[in-house]
């Protein structure tokens, strides 16, 4: 072989070597990206993002769910899809980052902390562009949010600047050194992402959160958020681990009861994805949050003691006999799945019984690892006053309360419940 | 694949694991006599026993049954309690159009077993869940109460 030959061999070689380098980045990138849109899968399910961009029946992540803030006006969700007229198929890492964690979308639009961005402000940069990364994995689909109806001067979205210095965290806090991995996890998870305070602490009268009676219990969407702080009578401080964290991971604890409403969304979408060692580390934060007390208090009656208890002959005790003895017995058992056994449920102790009357109104839909746990919705074939004397019965059973329901109470649950 | 002890014998189905048990005792294991009513726990056409206790059929899925058994009112033929049930219904004529019979007998049978001499109080709560369009309520509460009297 004459010298040129060699060379011109060595040359094609090390074309076909830089080739497949070339070739091998590519894939390699791929796999990066598939492995980041992976993390990203899991990281939206724990930030819970599809509960709010769905419209009730609708495509997911396509957006449209109303939001109703009294006094306030309706904010609508948008679509979160990859479609680049009307979803975030245009925004860039950066621009998907500062709606998510500043609140502030492309064309310094100031999103409403409906969207918690004060809370997903605490996610770290590299979690957020795995969710951006799972989210462009999806089919775009074109769906225009409707457009917000909110009254002056709330519809001034500059003065969310205001509200963002002083309510929205710069950045992720650091760990706590001289607490444990799984608390750290775990507050990153109920904190930051799970943004559980969204709901369940209340709101000052700027609609922040408040600091000072953090997890202590909110009202939302005509729902009772419960107090989750380590109060032993009105918060969780009397649950167990064990109770906790299959509360968290299937929507229902022995002598807890069944998630219902807005939560039974988020164990469906969300925390029932979560691994047992993520669920574990929640649990050990929340046993640490400061305990507050609330004006709820949880009644606990033992299935022994509901079923020493006779007949009941009220007008309640006899439709709650009829119409839902069928699967929530009265000794506080399920009939057939633990979903429905009531012994222990928050809701049987609260003597307004807001959350028992909605769930009755409008039934619940609970995904588990079993398929969907249904309650049907009992409000169209029952009176208002028929609706108040089971809650009261069930409250009085159930929950060794005297129920304070009445048939407007009945009236307003229906009221709140959204048109599906 | 899921093993369902069914009326005595051990069963391999093949089925989602969401699948009420309701279709598994029917279209799969070819057991008919458990009626299909409201399919929402609601009416009780669909109770069979599963450890002994009265379940609705239509909302249980088959993969929570696990090694419980179940009893339908097809396994029930050698049964003493079942045999005296079915005399007091006969003795009486108890059923009219007879869909929700089945369903009402699993219930009446599931009451008995735990309790020979109910009262009328523990009779109505019982059978509350059972729901029946002829109206049979007032001989099913008879033919409880002469079985109790039988036995």
């Amino acid at each position: 072989m004459s010298r040129p030959s060699i060379m011109r061999l060595g040359r094609r070689a090390a074309g076909m070597a830089v080739l497949a380098g070339m070739v091998l980045t590519c894939v390699a990138a791929r796999a990066q990206d598939a492995d980041l849109a992976r993390r990203g899968a899991y990281l939206e399910q724990a930030a819970d993002c599809e509960v709010c961009h769905t419209k009730p029946g609708g495509i997911p992540f396509a957006g449209g769910r109303a939001f109703d803030l009294p006094g306030i006006g309706t904010i609508y969700a948008p679509n979160i899809t990859p479609d680049r007229e009307t979803g975030i198929g245009r925004y860039t890492d950066a621009q998907f980052d500062a709606a998510v964690r500043r609140g502030v979308a492309p064309g310094w639009r100031h999103l409403y902390p409906v969207m918690p961005y004060a809370s997903y402000a605490r996610m770290t940069e590299g979690d957020v562009r795995a969710i951006r990364a799972y989210l462009m994995t999806l089919r775009p689909v074109h769906a225009p949010a409707p457009a917000n109806q909110v009254r002056f001067p709330y519809n001034i979205r500059f003065a969310m600047i205001g509200w963002n210095l002083l309510y929205r965290p710069s950045g992720p806090l650091a760990d706590d050194p001289g607490r444990s991995a799984a608390w750290n996890r775990g507050r990153y998870l109920v904190d930051a992402a799970g943004h559980c305070g969204e709901c369940h602490s209340p709101r000052n009268m700027l609609q922040a959160l408040s600091v000072t009676k953090s997890y202590a219990g909110a009202p939302i969407d005509g729902w009772l958020a419960y107090n989750i702080s380590s109060d032993v009578d009105s918060g969780i401080g009397a649950w167990s681990d064990p109770q906790l964290a299959a509360y968290l991971s299937t929507g229902h604890a022995d002598g807890r009861g069944t998630a219902v409403g807005p939560m039974a969304e988020v164990v469906s979408h969300s925390l029932r994805y979560l691994t047992p060692e993520d669920i574990a580390a929640m649990v050990t934060y929340l046993r640490s949050l400061p305990a507050r007390r609330s004006e709820e208090t949880v009644g606990v009656v033992s299935p022994e003691t509901l079923a020493q208890a006779g007949p009941n002959h009220s007008n309640g005790g006899r439709l709650f006999a009829g119409a839902c003895a069928g699967c929530h017995l009265t000794d506080g058992h399920g009939r057939q799945v633990d979903f429905a056994a009531l012994w222990g449920a928050r809701s049987l102790g609260e003597i307004d019984g807001r959350n028992l009357v909605r769930t009755m109104v409008e039934g619940v839909t609970l995904q588990s690892a079993h398929g969907a746990m249904i309650m049907p919705a009992f409000g169209p074939e029952y009176r208002n006053q028929d609706l108040a004397d089971i809650a009261n019965y069930a409250i009085g059973h159930f929950g060794n309360r005297v129920g304070h329901v009445t048939a407007e109470d009945v009236a307003a649950a229906r009221a709140g419940v959204p048109p599906s | 694949m899921l093993t369902l002890q069914v009326n005595g014998a051990a069963h391999q189905v093949d089925v989602p694991d969401d699948m009420p048990l309701l279709w598994v005792l029917r279209d799969v294991l070819g057991l008919p006599g458990t009626k299909f009513g409201c399919g929402i726990g609601e009416c009780g056409a669909c109770t069979v026993h599963v450890d002994g206790k009265a379940v609705r059929a239509c909302s249980l899925p088959a993969s929570l049954v696990g090694d419980r058994p179940v009893t339908t009112i097809e396994g029930l033929a050698e049964d003493e309690v079942a045999t005296e049930v079915t005399k007091a219904w006969l003795d009486i004529d108890v059923v009219q159009c007879g869909y929700c019979q089945p369903g009402q007998i699993m219930a009446a049978i599931a009451l008995l077993k735990s309790n020979l001499h109910p009262s009328d109080d523990e009779i109505d709560q019982a059978m509350s869940g059972n729901i029946c369009r002829c109206g049979t309520y007032r001989r099913i509460r008879a033919a409880i109460r002469n079985v109790a009297g039988a036995v």
